[in-house]
């Protein structure tokens, strides 16, 4: 009797499990995981996303491989990735480090301040530094020609307009990053920094020698999420140069638009997309091997 | 044993210009957005406007603005709501009954999928998604596709964790059923991620742009931000308008986020949650 109360109460919970998940698994079915199969199945096609559907085989990839675009696009996009993660993740952890030091007061004041742009929609991000760096009557601009220099041209010059943009990604995403590096921070037990002030240690050795080293996991969780966030950076870019000057600041994800909505090859786009999606995700594994190794030694 | 408790004045003024710095930008978009064309335009340079004007303000709301904000204050209260909703029950499902049902973790590690691919790669398929269950330009087709977040399950995943198993068991044995265990139960303990995740999945849907620009295409649907990028035209930066628009359009989270900043903060080194 116990038994079969037991197996229909089974019952009765699979079955309550099924209703409470099915909202959510439904949804990300429909818009993630059909996505996803579409995605795949489409890169096989000379979809146009109205009419024509036929099946092309590995025309696309090939086309992929030898299409000059697409690897300057992705090209760009590592070195803008490369050049901009350093300072993403660097700048937070010192700045993190000074406002939870003792020494510091005003400390919550400090924080709020900081983490305020984090707040912003990329697009005004893009907008409130562009203003900033605009060539002609941009505040950038003046206070170097009241030094007497030349004022830069922050727009047509591909440098410059990459480098506003890894100003803009840092400047709004530096909040964010202290906020998980301050968590880290808070984590560190106090017991260290104890013996390491028994033992006569300064500020600066504290800081490479205990917190550094104790925030390893931290740090790999910002390295990886400012990784994937600097490679699919879009709506930042079309809040200041929208790719331009010509197409020196497109970077990968505008690319894939570009081509799909653009130009109307749903086929193509969906075959960049996957290839995208496979380096991204080895660029992933990559950096988790090395955190991984790094730990053991 | 404290360590050193005595404060530095040089630090801590360090401290404060980092954090005014930090802040400069925004505070320079909004004393421009004070300023007619001909302070805008000419140098020097001030940062408070000798005649500031509330005329862009002013053209910028008797252009639609309003309407805008109608829209994306539908889309965030609306997503949020949803998201809210359907979170809470699948955060719950996988924590409370991962004992019981084997392939709980299964369930869980399908979603954590959406983590693992960035979104913006599937964007191509997800339109022509959009567009086959006829939500194209429609306020729907740019909400249903983002209220499930893999964040906000595992949020309440890990909080429901947490909450001890034998509250659910003792409301099993006085009979109440599975629904209920959690609309009158275990919903009212887990209140703090409904709060940390409403105000993050608000800001999210606010600040939201890429989906909205490829799906509404109508302008009487735009949310705030789209009607921002429209002030980028083909020829040139409508400067006065979109300093203005994008002052409207920042005020609100601001406010939210100096009165709820606890959550925030809270939410942000408890999971990394994207802010």
């Amino acid at each position: 009797m116990a038994a079969i109360r037991r197996k229909s109460n089974g019952m009765k919970h699979t079955l309550a499990f099924w209703m409470f998940v099915l909202p959510s698994l439904a949804l990300f079915t429909v818009f993630f995981l059909i996505p996803l199969v579409l995605s795949i199945a489409y890169s096989f096609t000379d979809y146009d996303g109205w009419k024509t559907m036929n099946f092309v085989g590995l025309t696309n990839f090939i086309e992929l491989f030898q299409d000059k675009s697409f690897y300057s696009s992705l090209g760009r996009t590592f070195v803008y990735t490369l050049f901009s993660l350093p300072f993403k993740v660097i700048i937070p952890l010192l700045i993190a480090a000074l406002v939870c030091s003792d020494r510091v007061a005003f400390k919550s004041f400090s924080r709020t301040l900081i983490y305020i742009p984090v707040l912003l929609s990329a697009l005004v991000v893009g907008i409130t530094i562009n203003w900033m760096f605009s060539t002609e009557y941009g505040l950038v601009n003046y206070i170097i020609t009241c030094f007497n220099g030349k004022p830069l041209d922050w727009a047509l010059n591909q440098y410059l307009a990459t480098f506003v943009i890894s100003f803009a990604s840092n400047w709004a995403s530096t909040g964010f990053y202290m906020i998980i590096f301050i968590g880290g921070i808070k984590g560190i037990s106090n017991d260290l920094y104890e013996a390491a002030a028994i033992d006569g240690c300064n500020t600066t050795q504290t800081f490479f020698k205990i917190t550094v080293p104790m925030l390893a996991p931290t740090t790999f969780l910002a390295v990886l999420l400012s990784t994937v966030n600097l490679l699919k950076e879009y709506a930042l870019v079309q809040g200041i140069t929208q790719g331009g000057p010509g197409d020196k600041t497109t970077f990968i994800i505008q690319y894939i638009f570009g081509q799909g909505f653009n130009q109307m090859r749903y086929g193509y786009a969906s075959a960049i997309s996957f290839i995208v999606m496979i380096i991204f995700a080895l660029i992933a594994f990559v950096q988790f091997k090395m955190s991984n190794e790094g730990g053991e030694n | 044993m404290k360590v050193e408790k005595k404060t530095s004045k040089l630090l801590t003024a360090l401290s404060i210009v980092l954090a005014i710095a930090m802040i400069f930008p925004i505070f320079w978009l909004i004393c421009s957005s004070f300023k007619q064309p001909n302070e805008l335009f000419k140098y020097p340079l001030k940062l408070f406007s000798s005649d500031p004007t509330f005329q862009y303000y002013k053209s910028v709301l008797s252009g639609g603005f309003m309407n805008y904000v109608k829209n994306s204050l539908f889309l965030a209260v609306v997503g949020t709501l949803i998201t809210l909703a359907i979170s809470a029950m699948c955060g719950y499902a996988l924590a409370i009954y991962r004992f019981e049902i084997k392939y709980t973790n299964l369930v869980f590690a399908v979603f954590l999928l959406g983590t693992l691919i960035p979104g913006e790669t599937l964007t191509v398929p997800q339109v022509s998604v959009i567009s086959a269950l006829g939500l194209y330009n429609n306020i729907w087709g740019v909400i249903l596709p983002v209220v499930t977040t893999t964040t906000g399950i595992f949020m309440f995943r890990q909080a429901y964790m947490a909450i001890p198993l034998s509250f659910v068991e003792a409301a099993r044995i006085d009979g109440c059923p599975e629904w209920k265990i959690f609309t009158h139960v275990m919903m009212p303990l887990g209140s703090s991620s409904f709060v940390t995740l409403a105000i993050f999945s608000f800001m999210w849907r606010w600040n939201d742009y890429i989906l909205p620009m490829l799906i509404l295409s109508n302008q009487k649907n735009f949310t705030i931000q789209l009607a921002i990028k429209n002030f980028i035209g083909n020829t040139g930066v409508d400067w006065s308008s979109i300093l203005s628009a994008s002052v409207m359009s920042v005020i609100p989270v601001i406010v939210v986020f100096v009165i709820l900043q606890k959550y925030i903060i809270g939410g942000v080194s408890a999971g990394g949650v994207k802010g």
